[in-house]
């Protein structure tokens, strides 16, 4: 027997007065659901370690709502609270039931609206409804996807009213957000708390990720060829990019951006580094309107042009379709129970808020005489108007709001308030009620839709919070749906999908674009870690010579500061007359190097490169990358947040394991595919670059012997090659011996004879040019002969002067063939789009 | 009367273009009263993709993509249209009170009604304008009869506004032709559908040509003509009535009816987009709508 009383969790647990909630009824009884997992869930005590560890994990997986995952103005990490939201069996199978009817009915709206518009035209539907609201696309007139439904995902916002029923609050349907962070919710809550999801039965997700793949598949235009699906994002700036990456890497699909396709012979063709590939299904979260310029909004560069008439042709399908947005319209909801009862023959199953429409003379009076009882909603979200609580405006606030609603009634809605539901919530510590939207997901399945069990349930942050959005800051909850009898385990691939061979197309693809991003990833990751490194060699020499009773010692920290400035590429710094300034009072000079995200060249700014690139890849990057991405993001935090004043040895060496786990994961974690090859070249021509840089600064110009020698011996640190340089350096004179080291050995995988050839290999195995010989493989060709010809002991030579002019013009022929290489496959590999325009012709002059 | 219409657009581009994709709304209609013997459309270069569907407003369209580099474009529409007999509103319709027209509207279950409901709605090159409806409203006082009403409203326009080529872009919002008080017929149609829009009477933007006399006694210039656009304004029961708020009058015999819609956005005569790394074109524009009175010709399309 459970104790049918609340557990004692902190504070004493006192509902909302007038609203309903989950957990304690009016007697103070635990309700049904909750008394079968609350010894569980708040037996433990523990809750607040589960709410930091999830959002470690969270953060752990660059799960992010709003803006961009590393840092930029809109950054904002994902919120779980660690409490679920549970429903029970039997209650949910009504709800589900309620939720599937619904997708039904939106769904033979939609067909009737872009088809015949027999609602219209009958009667059924007012036309100001849906003529007059921006979601109507009249272009997407006549598009039909193949298949039972034109509404392929369906997604309600529900809530508890006062009496604990569930009505429907709104309907998104335009191209739904949500379902990929329910389902990391619960991945993440599935880990912080194992017992409950062991113990408690909870119906799993997993299926609906089948669900949703299936029905990609099942509308797919007819084709000979393997269905390829991508999944169609604005970018990582976009408010939902996490889940965009989330829902690519969980379907196994490419990740594209507008630009990486493009309309030919009336199909839609994905660029890819090696061919075109044809695309037969696009999972679209580019807001319709932007998504061909052609036909819907001018200027918009994040769609394709000519995607519409494609789309018109049959040869490729999108979804959510074309115009699907005019099912967000609140002003709908007066008029669906009767839609349900002639289309469906059907009644409503699942109540909206109710809802008048100020098109209609009666609503519209009913709205404005009750305007201080109402919530009062604009028809379609954005364009600078927002819901109003009719209760919350003064009388001027509400005489606007009048004259707003008379001038254009028909783009008003009234909606008689829900006193949302509360849930117990995770507040300080302790359980408070508090109130929750539940968002479900209903995606078409055969003739009917598949319902996911669960959905993604979001918490007010304070208690009187009645708008709750994720723009509104509100936090997540897992939703647990009871099973009513243990469920057969389920995972997304343990089942062989319907049309085994189908689902797995040719080999991965990837864009010239994120082709280009992973080239500089690993481009910037290696100069990170070269300025790293040197950085803390810098360090330790100053730490040891800080006295500056050794001459040589304090001369060799001059040099090596120069260096700092010629690695990292940021000129003039230590260099030159004006630096001997900064070379006498390093500091700040050091500090801006780690720290100065903004200046190119510094640590910070690598780093936060490095994310940035990431981040337009995530689809192609692991999961443990992401892992160490992670990390990097938040030694960048912290830098950010600490801006040391001198490099910090622990932060640097921090950094410096990432970046090493980075680099080992590539070697060992990555295929060998074109990706992980442009990637290589990038590790590699980088490299080259760095070392080169680094002997230049070091080895070109003689000191003294002694200053020479600790300066040489800083170089093979940074080149990590001291070891095998100390094993061999009896026999011959100290600077050839490293020069046999750090240039032609090709056994030395910090030689330059290594990276020249690695690279050459790895452009070899690139895609060459469509006609003639690959001008980047040739150019590496150039780099690698230069190295293997290269003769150590000519290189050593000291001119009279006190210079290696020999090395020094060697290094220049090297830059020269690794820059020419660098253009070379930026040309061959990374087309860059060329830049869109409108045109239009005028009606014009007219004549009189 | 029977025309031939020969509407050649080309544009010239500074730097090479290494793709267009376009859409053409340059095919007549068919209406009572208009007949389309024959269109065409040529694309140079040679397009590798087109194809003429029609759009939600009935207007045909050619989607054309040219994917070869090109530093020019030309796009020529060449058809044979006769127009004759253009129904006028008998007596006992647009005659009553403009109120009538406006409340049947809302009321009226018939569908074509029920459709042009949404031509009483605001729309995105035509948005709510106080000072247009302001404006149109004085025409229109309790009572007076729609045909009286639409008349002196464009007469007030041909009057109040300069007709000024140039003076205004595809752009321009009806707020600036007040502000200018000078406008191209784009802009009158514009000015004349927000303003009756805001009294309740739908009302859409059409694109066409019109027919121009030569000064007396010139011959006509070839490419003299151009497109034009007026409005029309809907009367339950009876249908459309078109008037041209450029030049004021109702639309007759001269007037070749291409699209129709919302407002200018609905229907340009061409529009679409370019990839290039230049940032600027020459456009020109020659339009010729020819009576044909060769006899032969009318036989063959009899």
């Amino acid at each position: 027997m459970t104790d049918p009383t609340v557990p004692a969790v902190g504070a004493p647990y006192e509902p909302l007065p007038g609203a309903h909630d989950d957990l304690v009824a009016p007697d103070g009884t635990l309700r049904g659901p909750w008394a079968a997992v609350a010894p569980t869930l708040l037996g433990s005590g523990d809750l607040d370690r589960r709410s930091v560890e999830a959002a470690r994990l969270l953060a752990d997986d660059g799960v992010t709502y709003q803006g961009a995952p590393t840092g930029g103005p809109g950054h904002r990490p994902w919120a779980a609270d660690p409490v679920p939201l549970v429903l029970a069996a039997d209650e949910w199978a009504t709800l589900e039931r309620g939720v599937a009817q619904r997708a039904q009915l939106l769904d033979r709206v939609l067909d009737d609206l872009y088809g015949p518009r027999r609602l219209v035209r009958d009667g059924l539907l007012p036309p100001e409804v849906v003529y007059g609201h921006p979601g109507f696309l009249r272009p997407a007139d006549g598009i039909r996807v193949p298949g039972a439904h034109q509404l392929f995902l369906a997604a309600t916002d529900l809530a508890r009213d006062d009496q604990g029923r569930h009505v429907v609050l709104s309907d998104r349907a335009q191209a739904p957000s949500g379902a990929g962070y329910a389902l990391e919710n619960r991945v993440v809550m599935s880990r912080v708390l194992p017992d409950l999801h062991r113990s408690a039965q909870v119906q799993r997700l997993a299926p609906f990720l089948r669900a949703l793949r299936s029905a990609l598949l099942s509308v797919a235009p007819d084709t000979d060829d393997v269905p390829r699906i991508v999944v169609l994002t604005p970018g990582p700036w976009s408010e939902t990019s996490f889940e965009h990456g989330y829902l690519a890497t969980q379907l196994g699909v490419p990740l594209v951006q507008g630009e990486d396709l493009r309309v030919r012979d009336g199909r839609v063709w994905m660029r890819s580094i090696d061919r075109l590939e044809p695309v037969h299904v696009i999972l679209r979260r580019v807001d319709a309107q932007y998504c061909d310029p052609v036909e819907l909004l001018p200027g918009s560069s994040l769609g394709v042009p000519g995607l519409l008439e494609a789309c018109r042709i049959g040869n490729v399908s999108v979804v959510n379709t074309f115009g699907s947005g005019v099912l967000e319209n609140p002003g709908l909801m007066p008029f669906l129970p009767r839609v349900a009862e002639v289309v469906l023959d059907e009644e409503l199953l699942l109540p909206s808020a109710e809802t008048w429409w100020c098109g209609e003379p009666a609503a519209r009076h009913h709205v404005l005489t009750h305007l201080e009882g109402l919530v009062v909603k604009p028809i379609a979200r954005g364009a600078g108007t927002t819901t109003q609580l009719g209760w919350a405006l003064d009388a001027a606030g509400r005489d606007e709001l009048r004259r707003r609603i008379e001038s254009r009634p028909h783009e008003w809605v009234g909606q008689r308030p829900v006193a949302i539901g509360t849930a117990p919530s995770l507040v300080e510590g302790a359980l408070a009620p508090r109130r929750t939207v539940l968002r479900t997901f209903a995606v078409t399945e055969g003739e009917g839709y598949s319902v996911m069990p669960g959905g993604l349930t979001r918490v007010a942050t304070r208690p009187d919070q009645l708008v709750i959005t994720n723009q509104a800051g509100a936090v997540s909850k897992d939703t647990c749906v009871l099973a009513a009898e243990p469920e057969h385990l389920t995972g997304f691939w343990l089942q062989p999908p319907p049309d085994a061979g189908a689902l797995v197309p040719a080999g991965p693809s990837t864009s010239p674009r994120a082709g280009e991003h992973l080239f500089w990833m690993s481009r910037y990751a290696e100069r990170a870690a070269s300025l790293t490194r040197l950085l803390r060699v810098v360090t330790d020499r100053r730490n040891e010579f800080a006295a500056g009773a050794t001459p040589a010692g304090v001369a060799s920290i001059q040099v090596l500061l120069r260096a700092l400035t010629a690695v990292s590429g940021t000129w003039p710094g230590f260099s030159g007359d004006a630096g001997a300034g900064l070379v006498a009072r390093p500091d700040d000079e050091l500090r801006s190097l780690v720290v100065d995200e903004l200046r190119p060249g510094t640590l910070a700014y690598d780093l936060r490169r490095l994310l940035d690139a990431a981040t337009e890849v995530r689809d192609q990057v692991s999961g443990d990358t992401w892992l160490v991405m992670g990390h990097l993001d938040r030694e960048l935090d912290d830098l950010r947040r600490r801006a040391p004043l001198t490099p910090d040895p622990i932060l640097l060496g921090r950094v410096l394991q990432a970046l090493i786990a980075l680099a080992g994961l590539a070697a060992e974690s990555t295929v060998r595919d074109g990706a992980w090859r442009l990637q290589e070249a990038g590790r590699r021509l980088e490299r080259a670059l760095q070392a080169s840089a680094l002997l230049r600064a070091t080895v070109v110009d003689s000191v003294d012997t002694a200053t020479d020698s600790l300066v040489l011996e800083s170089a093979l640190i940074v080149a990590e090659s001291i070891i095998t340089y100390r094993r061999r350096s009896r026999s011959r004179a100290r600077v050839v011996t490293a020069l046999d080291l750090l240039v032609v050995d090709p056994d030395n995988p910090r030689s330059l004879a290594f990276q020249t050839r690695a690279l050459r290999a790895a452009v070899a195995g690139l895609p060459g040019p469509a006609t003639g010989a690959s001008t980047a493989l040739r150019r590496c060709g150039d780099a690698a002969e230069l190295v293997a010809a290269a003769d150590t002991s000519d290189l050593g030579h000291l001119d009279d002067g006190g210079r290696r002019g020999r090395l020094a013009a060697f290094l220049d022929d090297l830059d020269d063939h690794l820059h020419r290489a660098a253009d070379a496959i930026d040309a061959e590999h990374f087309t860059h789009q060329v830049p869109q325009r409108s045109v239009f012709t005028p009606n014009d002059p007219g004549r009189r | 009367m029977t025309y031939r219409v020969v509407h050649r657009t080309e544009y010239r581009y500074d730097r090479e273009v290494f793709s267009t994709y376009g859409e053409a709304r340059l095919h007549p209609r068919e209406l009572p009263g208009q007949r389309c013997y024959s269109t065409t459309l040529s694309v140079d270069p040679f397009p590798e993709e087109y194809r003429v569907r029609r759009d939600f407003f009935g207007n045909r369209v050619a989607h054309y993509a040219v994917l070869e580099p090109h530093l020019d474009l030309v796009v020529t529409a060449t058809s044979l249209v006769d127009v004759q007999g253009r129904p006028a509103p008998p007596p006992g319709t647009s005659d009553r009170p403009w109120e009538a027209a406006r409340d049947r509207l809302l009321s009226d279950p018939d569908p074509e009604a029920r459709e042009a409901r949404q031509f009483t709605l605001p729309s995105p090159a035509a948005a709510g304008s106080d000072v247009a409806a302001a404006y149109v409203a004085d025409s229109f006082p309790a009572g007076r009869p729609l045909d009286e009403a639409l008349a002196e409203l464009t007469g007030r326009v041909r009057a109040d506004f300069e007709f000024q080529p140039g003076s205004t872009d595809v752009d321009s919002t009806v707020d600036e032709l007040f502000a200018r008080g000078a406008g191209v017929c784009q802009d009158f149609a514009h000015l004349a559908i927000a303003g009756l829009r805001a009294l309740g009477l739908a009302t859409r933007y059409v694109s066409g040509y019109l027919e121009t006399d030569p000064p007396p006694g010139r011959p006509r210039l070839e490419g003299a003509d151009v497109s034009h656009a007026w409005v029309a304004v809907f009367l339950p029961g009876w249908g459309w009535i078109d008037l041209d708020p450029t030049n004021d009058q109702l639309v007759d015999d001269r007037y070749v009816t291409v699209a129709w819609g919302r407002d200018y956005a609905d229907v340009p005569p061409l529009k679409g987009v370019i990839f290039t790394e230049g940032d600027s074109h020459q456009l020109s524009v020659s339009v010729d709508v020819t009576p044909v009175d060769d006899e032969e010709t009318r036989r063959a399309m009899a």
